[in-house]
């Protein structure tokens, strides 16, 4: 029953290591080489389904979703929440998004926010 | 699995000690602005019970952490995420710790990784979107330190000789 691991780390800890980030890597590139596509625009996403599209402009909106509010505010170049009620403050932190397939996450609201090319998205949104 | 009355003990123990060690936890500031940045302390307790009692007792001990855990926060919500990140953390630290290759930091490395593989995966369930996907290489990256960090931790705890006696 008992199997206790050594407490020295050895050459196949550095392979652990290595997988995670090659992981990390792998993930990051999908979003590094998400092609843009044509003008930016940000789209609004609650529990994944749409609800507001608007053109990078200036622009103040708020939303609410789940019990909780957000409050957002666009320019010609970015999006980013100015001011959220949740606890965890997690999107506001996340400052300003400008690239095509960059996302603001909301989760107690469960709301995403993305900057998207007016083509295709970077990304698929899935059923839940 | 049946328990002797040590190992009852032992495990609620165990449980009590995860419990507050995510408490205290979440008392101090996260270390980086990124959503499920955590040092993971209660997987220190992960890791010490599958290898000093086997993987069923670990099991038994995260079932109750996250459980009550979720319960004492009032925040049904958050089950989702500590349940998907310690399944996930606990089945890949089983496999590794089967593999016997690899010393403690590896299997918590293993761990810490996974924990966060698995909660942005509950992350993408409740949302509906890929989104979060976004942010699984930087918390992957912060996992490597913090999963080394737990690992030393649990390391010197299962050197110790008189936690090696209570678990025997």
């Amino acid at each position: 029953m008992n199997r206790f691991p050594e407490q020295k780390p050895n050459r196949y800890d550095a392979l652990v290591i290595l997988v995670v980030l090659a992981l990390a890597l792998l993930c990051a590139a999908r979003f590094w080489l998400a092609p843009t596509d044509g003008a930016a625009e940000v789209v609004v996403r609650a529990d994944g389904a749409e609800i507001d599209r608007l053109p990078l402009a200036d622009a103040e909106r708020t939303y609410q979703n789940n019990g909780y509010t957000l409050r957002i505010a666009v320019t010609a170049e970015s999006v980013r929440v100015t001011q959220a009620d949740c606890p965890t403050q997690d999107c506001v932190h996340t400052g300003r998004i400008s690239r095509q397939g960059q996302s603001i996450v909301c989760l107690p609201a469960r709301i995403v926010i993305t900057v998207e090319g007016t083509g295709a998205a970077p990304y698929d949104a899935i059923a839940g | 699995m049946r328990f002797t009355t040590k190992q009852l003990t032992l495990c609620a123990l165990l449980a009590a000690l995860a419990l507050a060690l995510s408490y205290v936890e979440g008392m101090f500031p996260a270390p980086l602005p990124l959503p499920g940045v955590k040092l993971g302390l209660a997987n220190i307790v992960t890791l010490f019970a599958l290898c000093a009692l086997g993987a069923p007792y670990a099991l038994a001990i995260l079932l109750v952490r996250v459980l009550l855990g979720a319960m004492f926060a009032g925040n049904a919500s958050a089950l989702l995420y500590s349940l998907l990140g310690g399944l996930a953390a606990l089945g890949v630290m089983a496999l590794l710790v089967r593999a016997k290759r690899l010393s403690v930091y590896g299997v918590s490395i293993g761990g810490a990784a996974a924990h966060q593989c698995g909660q942005v995966a509950a992350a993408i369930v409740t949302l509906g979107s890929l989104a979060p996907l976004a942010y699984l290489p930087a918390l992957l990256v912060v996992s490597v330190f913090t999963g080394a960090l737990t690992g030393f931790v649990t390391g010197m705890l299962l050197g110790n000789r008189f936690l090696k006696n209570v678990a025997e």
